[in-house]
């Protein structure tokens, strides 16, 4: 590049540099060699600088890249996972005087239910899945389904807070702002950490506090990417304008700011400044770039299901998740419509319908991925914030066949798939009836803990200070990592 | 051996007895383990097992060691220096089975049941003792340790302590007092006291000393009656737990036992866990004035001097006049300075101009509203509840939000502020005034500064012990770092790590509060009682506002109300019509004889009437009336009518203001007894402990004396705030003046705002930092006189440029050599978009503004009939804050902020670029320019430049905007002619090109480095 001076980087406007050549210029001239201010380590908070750059991992990591599939509502582990023979023998008895405390509406409590769904063996490892998620089953040799899982308090608001940050409260960092923060980004132009709500339009509950960034920076905050209008807040301008009329603003700010920053010599801050407009404009090409599933064959949309009425919308959210990993976000998580899994009443029905959206698109997404050799590098992980309880929940009466579930924290299934995860592997064990979480027991903390370490962070040592405490997404508490469904 | 016995109930065969209080919720996965399953096997199949599985029992009992043969030794060799009965080092002594039964500070044993619990074993395997730099224990000695815990800590003496009232009362206050307490005594019966108990209510005494199978108390605890399932909720307590019922079975069967046990409260003896060392820590002696290095300069220019020369850096030379000015101006109101303003500081030759500057920004309202918003921060100012997923509005939050501002706007000394924020409610007796005065009014509104954490416990199902913990935790956490400097929190679960301050500092604190702030018998936050429990008194809001704010709520009302009226009357007349004619029709089916005799009774008042007359109205009752019901059957006319004015008195009654209260904290006078909570656990108390202020804080030998100043309440609160504001207190006026001193410079003297102990960070300037706070008291804790002393100095009128040698020897500008260029704060970013365009509209107080949600996520501020309010007065829900100010770092208070992170990233970029409400306020910005300078385009780039960036262009500058000018008019023309031409029926046509292009210039310059940053 050559040397600028002041004049002819003034020159006329209509026969100077424009637009994107401009930008250009800016990154490569004014800051070759330069180090913007930000975190050398991920956990260095005195300065209060942060940036999305990668960061170093505590040790070497498995997993480059998150997809959470969350399944918000609570998917009921003995209809879908977690097969318990004892409940088909006892189906119908009565144990109300044993855990009325533990309910929440104890009035609509049935008695013990068994599924209604049939369950088989599959793959080589011969892990049972119902027949309610049949392209799932083909995959069970690339999934390790943890049985024994457990959330900490029966309604969804606190429920959801816990596992998205480790605690029963609103207000705290999301798994997916530690992780940016510990790790920052492969891609500068993206977020790094995208949150994928449903195309059919209703946010899951609790909504944004889902995927905040608590007392990190907002910085690390997901951020919404829509599959339908301007994916990002603000990406676009609201109002229309001519795109020259655009590139002569950009043009224009673009000198002032340079006249400024030139009065101005050895301000990073300045520098930092001018780094944040180019992102700006780099995302919007980058966002809408990303976003745009034209660019995959017809025979990729289908595999995901996109075109079909019930798994269009879930099809699409898979599909914009491997287009962001592949381009180097970090964590992407999706979030399913509503509260499709809260299947308190209807099972027989509620459930298969809400297993029909995400099925076949959970496992295009797993045959993509393998298939571009990405699921090496990327952890998928599935799973609610809690699961179901093995009674029937009758709120209209008695009538079986509209009986459903009610919510079921102290037991449930989850799966992981990808990176250094050991496919076939059924860790943990329900009791008998499928209530409690026995053997091998899972807290959400631990769960935190395995995905951290899948991508090389010590849950220990990711912290933060505030208020002179060192915060962790662990919390205090001691956890254990699932080595066990690690290859 | 033969007579060793575990002290620890090993297995279920222990049954009842209970030598050694084992918290019962701290069940480790060790015990949730495979456990073999067999209900169905089991005829009476309960589930309970799956959640309390047996306890497992390990170690062979004959091979476990014993305290006096085999652990004792290592004891008196390796630990018994420190941790004798005469030194008791933290409160623990091991040289006796009984000491370390008593255990440390916390009062928990140093042995538990399990080993992963036991206190003495995690700072054994955690390498924590024996303390470093004496000799380690050795494998073997650690292995013995860890088997006698594990085999039951087994001992020869055996000690049986009796239970007394002290162990079984905080569990009866946990779980029945809210019922049969201070304010509520359901069946007559009060559970507080064991006086009380043993007096028993309406059914007689509920325990019988010596026959727990004839206690009452246990009897219906047994059945499940009590506490009543179905009122568990809304009581907001649970049923006692197993070990809590077994304790108090015990307590029964030894003969309800009762001690006279005193709360632990500080005396004339020295705290052993705080020693005269640990108050030599600067940060705990308090300030002392030192001798100003030079006499030619400020004093404040003479301490820095003194630093810079000891690194051979000069200060930088003074900024220019008109950055003087943009700088004074953003530092006190926030707001870019009036160019009318500038053009009159320019032209002020005088000697004085600078000082004159000062005071103008000094003496503006807007002052307020700036140096408030930051003590809102630390305040944690929050228009909603938090902590659930609605977030609830917080009614009347916004009248601490005001007071805050009047009080800086008024200078109100700091030591007054804080008296009246930590104890307002104690400082009038203004439940029995006649009139509420506004000073009386102003110090309840003031205790909401204790009243701003998240708070759930509005919600039945939220309002637990366990959440109310957290309440005073949060409020406790916030008083230390806002005012305090100290992180107290720590002490709330363990004594501090760091800094003296043992765990029962911490509950002198919590009792400090306790008798506002009852974890036992608490108050909702809510300001309106739901429907189904209006009578519930239980919130805590108080109606004690003054007479003139009554007076503008009444005058408020009063159209409203006549309106209302009106419209009632109005209705009810034509009802009347209507009704008489239907009873008018109905008198024609009335056989003719009586007719008249009917018709008379019409008029008749009831009670005037004959029997006749009686019999008759009975008999003739459907003739006589008419319902409104009939009425709109009848009349569809009137049903309209009716329809419409119902909906009409609806919505005026909506209007109306609500009444006016005060969210404030207040004094009840009869606060629980306060015990430490072991570990931070509100199911595991410890011992009882009074009020009282951190000893490291104290000389360590004066008590803390409450002095009551108004009747009924216990002055706990009081005496703290004058013990705080005292001028003697090591941290108040430090704390204070080093923030003052952050928000001036970017840097606190102590970067740790908020923290001052031994993990805080040293002070760069330790001399400036006391003399700044000695003389700030002297000076009568004015934060006005501080302000001026600081910006007086010459280091506060530096330019901000950056020299060599500053980025060579101060490069994070620690020692100040230069003036920080700094980036506007969230507030005055949006604030000054407001006031450039023209569009702010500066009516102060209030109920804030309200803001929309749209549909993807987008959250802005809704504008008010003259424009946009400022910042400080838009709602600040914690899940909905206005995107701009997300953005740019305004953060959830969660509980509050002590600092904000500075952040620079793109969502900011593509804030100011693309986000529509931005881009309106440019166009507004523009066409207010065009009406000033009409089409003159240099007379335009011009004000563009005052206004927003108080000075005038260079010729460059204009050069390179007029030419910009010109070709995004020709652009917009260009658009304009091939796009469709507006037709006539729209009634919005867009804005010329030249107003177009003109807005693209404005958008420009509010997105520039310039406008961003003040030098």
């Amino acid at each position: 590049m050559f040397q600028t001076n002041r004049r002819t980087f003034l020159g006329s406007v209509a026969n100077g540099l424009q637009g994107a050549a401009l930008a250009s210029l800016f990154s490569q001239e004014f800051f070759s060699g330069r180090q913007l201010p930000g975190a050398e380590t991920p956990h260095h908070s005195a300065r209060r600088a942060f940036d999305l750059t990668p960061k170093q991992t505590h040790f070497k990591p498995r997993a480059k890249a998150v997809i959470q599939l969350f399944m918000q509502g609570g998917p009921s582990q003995v209809d879908l996972f977690d097969p318990k023979p004892e409940l088909d023998r006892n189906h119908g008895k009565s144990i109300l005087k044993d855990i009325a405390k533990d309910l929440s509406s104890p009035d609509a409590a049935g008695g013990l239910m068994r599924s209604p769904f049939k369950f088989a063996r599959h793959g080589q490892s011969g892990t049972y899945v119902s027949e309610l998620l049949p392209h799932l089953s083909k995959f069970v040799d690339d999934i390790a389904v943890v049985r024994s899982m457990f959330n900490t308090h029966q309604n969804h608001e606190p429920a959801l807070f816990k596992i998205h940050s480790g605690k029963l409260m609103p207000g705290l960092p999301s798994l997916g702002s530690w992780v940016t923060y510990g790790l920052g980004s492969e891609n500068q132009n993206l977020p790094a950490y995208v949150v994928l709500d449903s195309p059919e339009g209703q946010l899951p509950t609790n909504a944004g506090q889902n995927w905040q960034s608590g007392y990190l920076p907002p910085l690390y905050q997901g951020t919404r990417m829509r599959s339908k209008g301007t994916p990002i807040l603000n990406l676009k301008p609201e109002t229309d304008e001519p795109s020259d009329v655009e590139r002569l603003s950009r043009d224009l700010l673009a000198r002032l700011d340079w006249i400024h920053k030139e009065q101005r010599p050895g301000e990073l801050q300045l520098d930092a400044r001018i780094a944040s407009y180019e992102l700006a404009a780099r995302m919007q090409l980058s966002a809408s770039n990303a976003l745009d599933i034209t660019q995959e064959s017809p025979q990729t949309l289908k595999a995901y299901g996109i075109g079909e009425k019930t798994t269009d919308a879930y099809g699409r959210q898979c599909l914009l998740a491997r287009r962001l990993v592949e381009r180097g976000v970090r964590f992407v998580q999706l979030f399913t419509s509503g509260q499709q899994w809260d299947n308190h009443s209807s099972i027989g029905t509620s459930l298969p319908n809400i297993c029909e959206k995400t099925d076949l698109p959970i496992a295009g997404l797993l045959a993509d991925l393998k298939q571009r050799g990405l699921l090496n590098d990327v952890l998928v992980v599935w799973g609610g914030e809690f699961g179901r309880l093995p009674i029937a929940q009758m709120r209209d009466g008695t009538d079986l066949r509209k009986a459903g579930r009610d919510h079921g924290p102290p037991g449930f299934s989850v799966w992981f798939a990808g990176a250094g995860i050991k496919g076939g592997t059924v860790y943990g064990n329900t009791d008998e009836i499928g209530w409690n979480a026995a053997e091998n027991r899972v807290s959400v903390n631990d769960w935190h803990a395995t995905i951290l370490h899948a991508l090389g962070l010590h849950s220990e040592e990711l912290f933060f200070e505030h208020h002179g405490f060192k915060e962790k997404l662990t919390g205090v508490e001691k956890v254990r990592i699932v080595n066990e469904i690690f290859a | 051996m033969t007579d060793a016995r575990g002290i620890l109930p090993s297995t279920a065969a222990y049954g009842t007895l209970m030598p050694c209080q084992v918290p019962s919720t701290t069940l480790t996965r060790r015990f949730l383990m495979p456990v073999p399953f067999r209900f169905f096997a089991v005829p009476a199949f309960c589930l309970a097992v799956f959640l309390t599985p047996p306890m497992l029992v390990s170690g062979d009992e004959r091979n476990s060691p014993v305290f006096e043969n085999d652990i004792l030794p290592i004891f008196e060799a390796r630990c018994a220096d420190c941790h004798n009965a005469a030194a008791r080092k933290g409160d623990l002594d091991l040289s006796s089975m009984a000491g370390v039964r008593k255990g440390g500070e916390s009062g928990e044993s140093a042995v538990l049941e399990s080993l992963e619990d036991s206190m003495l074993w995690i700072m054994i395997e955690g390498g924590d003792m024996p303390p470093e730099g004496e000799t380690p224990l050795t494998d073997s000695e650690m292995e013995l340790i860890r088997r006698w815990i594990e085999g039951g800590a087994m001992s020869a003496s055996i000690e049986e302590t009796p239970v007394t009232q002290h162990q079984v009362l905080p569990y009866l206050y946990t779980r029945c007092v809210v019922c049969h307490g201070a304010r509520r005594k359901e069946a007559n019966l009060d559970l507080r006291t064991v006086e009380s108990i043993l007096k028993g209510g309406k059914s007689g005494p509920v325990v019988v000393p010596g026959n727990p199978d004839d206690s009452l108390i246990l009897k219906r605890i047994h059945a499940k009656d009590m506490p009543p399932p179905k009122e568990l909720i809304r009581a907001g307590v649970r049923p006692m737990e197993p070990s809590e019922i077994e304790l108090l079975t015990k307590w029964i069967e030894q003969g309800a036992i009762s001690h006279e046990i005193a709360p632990d409260v500080q005396t004339s003896v020295p705290d052993s866990l705080v020693s005269d060392e640990d108050r030599k820590f600067w940060a705990f002696q308090p300030p002392q004035k030192p001798p100003v290095p030079a006499t030619d300069i400020s004093p404040i220019d003479a301490f820095i001097q003194q630093k810079l020369k000891a690194r051979a850096l000069t200060p930088s030379p003074e900024a220019e006049k008109l950055t003087l000015i943009r700088r004074v101006a953003f530092d006190l109101t926030g707001l870019p300075p009036d160019w009318n303003d500038v053009e009159r500081f320019l032209n002020d030759e005088s000697k004085n101009w600078y000082t004159n500057v000062v005071d103008h920004y000094l003496k503006s309202d807007r002052y307020g509203e700036r140096w408030g918003r930051y003590w809102l921060d630390v305040a944690g100012y929050a228009d909603s509840e938090g902590k659930r997923s609605a977030d609830p509005v917080r009614e009347h939050a916004w009248r601490y939000r005001d007071y805050v501002i009047r009080s800086f706007n008024n200078d109100k000394p700091y030591n007054q502020f804080l008296l009246e924020q930590l104890a307002g409610d104690e400082l009038y007796d203004f439940e029995n005034a006649e009139t509420v005065t506004d000073e009386m009014m102003d110090a309840l509104v003031a205790t909401g500064f204790l009243r701003m954490v998240p708070d759930g416990t509005g919600s039945d199902i939220v309002d637990t012990v366990a959440e109310r913990v957290e309440v005073v935790a949060d409020e406790i956490e916030v008083l230390g770092s806002s005012v305090m400097g100290l992180t107290l929190r720590c002490a709330q679960c363990h004594s501090h790590k760091y800094d003296p301050i043992p765990q029962r500092d911490y509950y002198r604190l919590v009792s400090v509060f306790q008798g506002a702030y009852d974890v036992y018998d608490w108050l909702k936050p809510t300001s309106v009682a739901n429907q189904s429990k209006q009578k519930d008194p239980s919130r805590r809001y108080l109606a004690h506002v003054s007479d003139n704010v009554v007076s503008g709520w009444k005058a408020g009302r009063q159209p409203i109300e006549d309106q209302i009226r009106d419209a009632q009357k109005e209705i009810a007349d034509r009802e009347a019509e209507f009704r008489a004619q239907l009873i008018e029709e109905k008198l024609t089916d009335i056989p003719d004889e009586v007719r008249s005799d009917v018709q008379a009774l019409l008029d008749q008042p009831k009670k005037k009437r004959s029997e006749a007359q009686i019999q008759l109205a009975e008999k003739y009752e459907k003739q006589l009336t008419a319902t409104t019901d009939e009425l709109e059957k009848q009349f569809p006319e009137f049903k309209k009518l009716k329809a419409a004015a119902d909906k009409k008195i609806k919505a005026l009654q909506t209007d109306l203001p609500p009444q006016p209260m005060i969210r404030a904290l207040w004094d009840r006078g009869e606060p629980s007894p306060t015990w430490i909570f072991r570990r931070g656990e509100f199911t595991n108390p410890g011992d009882l402990v009074g009020p009282g202020v951190p000893s490291v804080l104290t000389d360590g030998r004066t008590p803390f004396v409450t002095a009551p100043r108004r009747p009924g309440s216990t002055g706990r609160r009081l005496a703290f705030a004058e013990w705080l504001t005292d001028a003697k207190h090591p941290l108040t006026a430090r704390v204070i003046v080093n923030r003052i001193w952050y928000h001036h410079f970017s840097r606190g003297i102590v970067e740790s705002l908020g923290n001052f102990g031994q993990t805080g960070v040293a002070p760069t300037h330790p001399e400036l930092l006391d003399w700044l706070a000695v003389s700030f008291m002297e000076n009568g804790w004015s934060f006005k006189w501080l302000h001026r002393q600081i910006m007086f100095s010459d280091v506060y009128r530096q330019s901000s440029a950056l020299r060599p040698e500053s980025e060579e020897r101060d490069s994070d500008n620690r020692w100040l050599s230069r003036m920080p260029l700094r980036r506007l704060e969230a507030e005055p970013l949006r604030d000054s978009l407001l006031a450039t365009s023209g569009e702010l509209d500066v009516t102060a107080f209030g109920e804030p503004d309200s803001v929309t949600v749209r549909g993807d996520g987008l959250v802005t501020a809704n504008r008010q009939e003259a424009g946009w309010r400022r910042t400080v007065y838009v709602q600040q829900r914690r899940k909905d804050l206005p995107s701009i100010l997300e953005t740019f770092d305004l953060p959830q208070m969660n509980p509050n902020c002590v600092t904000r992170p500075n952040s620079m990233v793109a969502s900011q970029a593509l804030h100011l670029l693309n986000n529509g409400m931005v881009r309106e306020l440019a166009l507004q910005f523009a066409q207010r320019i065009e009406t000033k300078a009409g089409n003159d385009r240099y007379k335009q780039v011009e004000y563009v430049y005052q206004d927003a960036l108080s000075r005038k262009p260079t010729a460059e500058e204009t050069q390179l905007a007029l030419e910009t000018l010109s070709l995004l008019t020709a652009e917009w023309d260009r658009h304009r002619t091939a796009e469709e031409r507006p037709t006539a029926d729209s009634d919005v046509s867009p804005p010329p090109a030249e107003t177009q292009a003109l807005a693209n210039f404005c958008h420009v310059i509010m997105n520039s480095a310039e406008f961003l940053f003040v030098d």
